[in-house]
């Protein structure tokens, strides 16, 4: 299942938003609108928390995290931390690290398995990685960029990267995730996935901007609503030949 | 790929309002007022800037035209063809051509009157060639009043257009009038197109669009043709002829199957051979309308037959298996049978065609990278499942079923709206104990940042310590009272005991001392012997210091004890140097209140006392004196009340008086008369 929405007329919600299986963090707004679509599809289920980080609503781009932790830049006052640390369940370890690069959002992507993470990160901020996301941690690049965090949005079942991954490199990349990738777009022509869209194994949220088939591409490669991958290369071929040439 | 977008034409005005509007802007943009007394330089220029002006503003305004309006040569041909059937090519290049004249004219124009300008050698003549010059000018003008007014019914009918874009994904209806086009637009888009019984309803293209597939597809409904030659085609049909011309598209050839149209199935079919060249290299479908009224087996053989050559025709002579499926197609736009049947096949041939065209083409290796699935190879044995909680299914069907739960926007709508409404952020705390939700905790006390000291384990390191701490007490009650006779020497005898106190205290005091000269002392007023609360003060205070210091004090305390000084001379003293003053005065407080009442000293403060009163002047009582002064006082206050003006009230006069400055002037004389 996938949904559209915007945070105070940005369709980059990424930026705004950290979407786990364990728990969502989104961004103080004016109004209660882009929480409120996060809490009803998701707080049944996992708590969903508004914060904030270093006083800037980049919750999305500054944090990064999956279902066993959460890790917060060094620029995070202690009273965010304490925020967090109360709303979300004791079995999330909550950690800030000093890490230069403090866009963490920006600088890692990563599953409840395997990270991909700037090639320039310290070797400490490696380890904590590991340590406190469960994870094994690669250093690597996405189509050439190494902001992986922006550049790709990956689940438990599936990822999305940036468009002008190769072939190759998506195979590559697909074998270290050990999940199906697609190489697409977000927001009408977007490539920065991970601003873009935020996802789990079993919803993700887009810009409003996206088109339809965008839209179904996520579908399908998150593997939501039982889509599979597959539908990507068969039924849609057509559409998406059609639309993006 | 450009977008066609005609609907932001400026207005082009008819000549007459042309020349007026362009004509008053000068007049409210340039200098109105010249002299005859004026340098010529300077009348010259005055009128060569409003000859130049108006030049420029015809410029800029023809200008914008010609730039507004569709060049026929640079549109997209569906487009040239389009306004060369609906307004006539020639005319319409010619209008503009016109324009484009027209401006050059007055550039011209403009030039040779500046230049003429220059020679002129009083107001009078530069006045007469300006007028000249925009004469002309709007002359040149008002012969175009054909051209303007063909423009503007151009823009007006440009601006109704239906936007079409040429190269998007399109399904042209075409067909004989009446034969169902428009009522199968109404079915498959929301466009909404009116439906008539009489042939001609739709004289102009119609556009909408549905969707299929996650893309946006553009339906036209094009004006009915008839099967006649081209050059006696009218308008309306020619409109249609464009579009099949131009727009690659999947076509549907409608064919009205109960002949209710006023057409026979023949005329149909020769219809359809007649135009058949405009279907060329296009997806094409003959699609059998009205079966409702009668059935395509019910038609006689003629008939099926005919049918069955437009069939061989659209799949191109070659049978394909599922030729009779997709270009023949029968369908119900009463009943909506087989209308989206007929909308699925259209889409899908379309983007069969256009995907083969696509990858013939040259640059898609970039972007087939986005239609291939890259798939894991396994790199080892473990597992990685997805997380997912248990019952989200069961939430969309609650959710489904209208169970939605209240979330923050229903809260923030019930009290208030945004902006009023203040969210609860610590509502969903996850906290061992429910009450510490609202728990009030300082970022900081006593300088210092709480979260700093704050340690999960503390509990636990606290009492580690506390132990460890007993056990070495226990150690040292174990080892016995030996070590307690040792300290005997570091014990002092009372004597020095009380030597270390007094040093401690005079320690203290000096500080303490110190500390107030350095705060208060330095910046505060002598205090007044009621606020010596303690009463330091005084006397014995100061002789006890000046002998401490080593002083003789009797001096001192005889000059304090004595009469107080005069006030000159208090304030002499007070200004020679503060400490000494201060010490005085010190000495006469103290005087003073051992004088008792009697002795006071009639030159303090009396300025700023407030009025007490005393029987005195003729009144014998006090109470008799305290209604005097508030009569006194009354009397005043209503004075005031009447809010006369008087001399202390601010006046402002009459800033320009009218006298002086009225009438006529002659030439440069500003001089007060």
């Amino acid at each position: 299942m996938a949904v559209r929405l915007q945070f105070e007329n940005s369709n980059d919600i990424g930026v705004f938003a950290n979407l786990t299986n364990s728990y969502c963090l989104t961004a103080f707004g004016g109004s209660e609108n882009f929480y409120s679509v996060f809490e009803a599809e998701l707080a049944d289920h996992i708590p969903v928390v508004k914060a904030c980080v270093a006083g800037t609503s980049l919750v999305g781009r500054m944090t990064v995290g999956n279902k066993n932790g959460l890790l917060m830049p060094n620029s995070t006052t202690d009273q965010e931390l304490m925020h967090i640390k109360n709303s979300l369940p004791d079995n999330v370890v909550v950690q800030r690290i000093d890490e230069r690069l403090s866009a963490l959002g920006n600088c890692i992507s990563c599953n409840d398995y395997v990270a991909l993470i700037h090639p320039d990160i310290d070797r400490e901020t490696e380890e904590i990685i590991a340590d406190v996301l469960g994870v094994e941690v690669f250093r690597q690049t996405i189509a050439g960029n190494v902001l992986t965090g922006s550049y790709a949005a990956f689940t438990n079942q599936g990822g999305l990267v940036h468009p002008q991954t190769s072939i190759e490199d998506l195979d590559e990349l697909a074998s270290l995730l050990q999940v199906p990738l697609v190489a697409g777009t977000v927001n009408r022509g977007s490539d920065v996935i991970g601003a873009g869209l935020v996802a789990n194994d079993w919803i993700a949220f887009c810009g409003l901007d996206t088109t339809a088939t965008e839209l179904q591409v996520v579908e399908s490669v998150y593997k939501l609503r039982n889509a599979q991958p597959s539908q990507i290369v068969d039924e849609m071929r057509n559409s998406l030949i059609d639309s993006m040439m | 790929m450009p977008v066609y977008n005609f609907k932001k034409i400026t207005v082009v005005p008819p000549a007459k309002d042309f020349i007026d509007i362009v004509l008053s802007k000068t007049q409210r943009k340039t200098p109105t007022v010249v002299h005859r007394g004026y340098a010529i330089t300077r009348i010259r220029q005055f009128y060569m800037r409003k000859v130049k002006y108006t030049q420029t503003n015809w410029h800029e305004k023809l200008s914008t035209i010609l730039e507004e309006f569709p060049r026929v040569d640079d549109v997209h041909p569906f487009y040239a063809d389009l306004l060369n059937v609906l307004y006539d090519k020639d005319h319409y290049k010619l209008a503009l051509g016109q324009l484009n004249m027209a401006k050059g004219l007055i550039d011209k124009v403009t030039k040779d009157y500046v230049r003429m300008m220059k020679y002129a050698d009083s107001l009078y003549r530069c006045k007469t060639l300006k007028r000249a010059a925009m004469g002309r000018m709007c002359t040149i003008m008002k012969k175009q009043q054909a051209s303007l007014a063909y423009l503007e019914q151009v823009r007006q009918h440009l601006a109704r257009l239906p936007t079409i874009d040429p190269n998007t994904r399109t399904i042209l209806v075409c067909g004989y009038p009446n034969v169902g086009k428009s009522s199968f637009m109404n079915k498959v888009t929301r466009a909404d197109v009116e439906v008539q019984p009489y042939a001609f309803t739709t004289k102009s293209l119609f556009v909408g669009h549905t969707d299929y597939k996650y893309l946006r597809w553009q339906v036209i409904d094009t004006p009915g043709i008839l099967d006649r030659p081209l050059e006696e085609r009218n308008t309306i049909e020619m409109q249609s002829i464009t579009a099949l011309a131009h727009l690659r598209a999947v076509v549907l050839y409608i064919v009205d199957i109960s002949e209710q149209c006023g057409f026979t199935i023949k005329q149909q079919s020769e219809l359809f051979h007649s135009i058949k060249p405009l279907f060329a290299n296009k997806p094409l479908m003959v699609v059998c309308n009205k079966t409702d009224i009668r059935k395509i087996e019910e038609l006689s053989q003629e008939d099926q037959d005919r049918i069955q050559e437009m069939r061989e025709v659209v799949s191109g002579g070659d049978e394909m298996e599922d030729g009779e499926s997709s270009s023949m197609l029968t369908m119900s736009t009463l009943t909506e049978e087989g209308v989206s049947a007929v909308k699925t096949a259209a889409c899908d041939k379309l983007l069969v065609s256009r995907v083969e065209m696509k990858l013939r083409s040259k640059g898609t290796a970039e972007t087939l990278n986005r239609i291939h699935v890259a798939m894991p190879t396994p790199r080892d044995d473990a597992a990685r499942p997805a997380v997912i909680p248990a019952g989200i299914e069961e939430t969309r069907a609650a959710v489904a079923a209208g169970n939605r739960r209240q979330t923050e926007k229903d809260l923030q709508e019930q009290f208030g709206g945004a902006g009023v409404y203040s969210a609860d952020f610590r509502k969903n705390y996850l906290l061992e104990d429910e009450s510490w939700k609202y728990d009030i905790m300082p970022e900081i006390l006593d300088g210092h940042n709480i979260m700093d000291f704050v340690d999960p384990d503390i509990e636990a390191k606290l009492a580690e310590l506390e132990r460890e701490e007993e056990e070495l007490q226990a150690a040292a009650e174990a080892a016995g009272e030996v070590e307690m006779d040792d300290d005997d020497d570091d014990e002092l005898d009372e004597e020095e005991k009380e030597l270390v106190e007094k040093i401690r205290t005079r320690k203290a005091k000096i500080v303490a001392n110190h500390r107030e000269k350095k705060t208060v002392a330095n910046n505060a007023p002598f205090v007044p012997r009621k606020f010596d609360r303690e009463r330091k003060s005084n006397v014995s205070s100061m002789k006890e210091q000046l002998s401490s210091l080593g002083m003789d004090p009797s001096a001192a305390v005889e000059r304090a004890r004595s009469k107080p000084a005069s006030r000159q001379e208090r304030a002499r003293s007070a200004s020679r140097g503060r400490k000494r003053g201060r010490e005085e005065e010190e000495g006469n407080e103290v005087e003073e209140m051992d004088g008792g009442r009697a002795m006071r000293s009639k030159s303090r403060g009396s300025q700023s006392r407030v009025r007490e009163p005393t029987p005195s002047e003729g009144l014998s009582t006090v109470a008799q004196k305290a209604k005097a002064i508030k009569l006194s006082d009354k009397a005043q206050r209503s004075r005031n009340k009447m809010a006369k003006a008087g001399e202390g009230d601010r006046v402002i006069h009459t800033k320009m008086p009218k006298h002086l400055f009225s009438g006529k002037r002659g030439i440069g004389k500003t001089d007060r008369r």
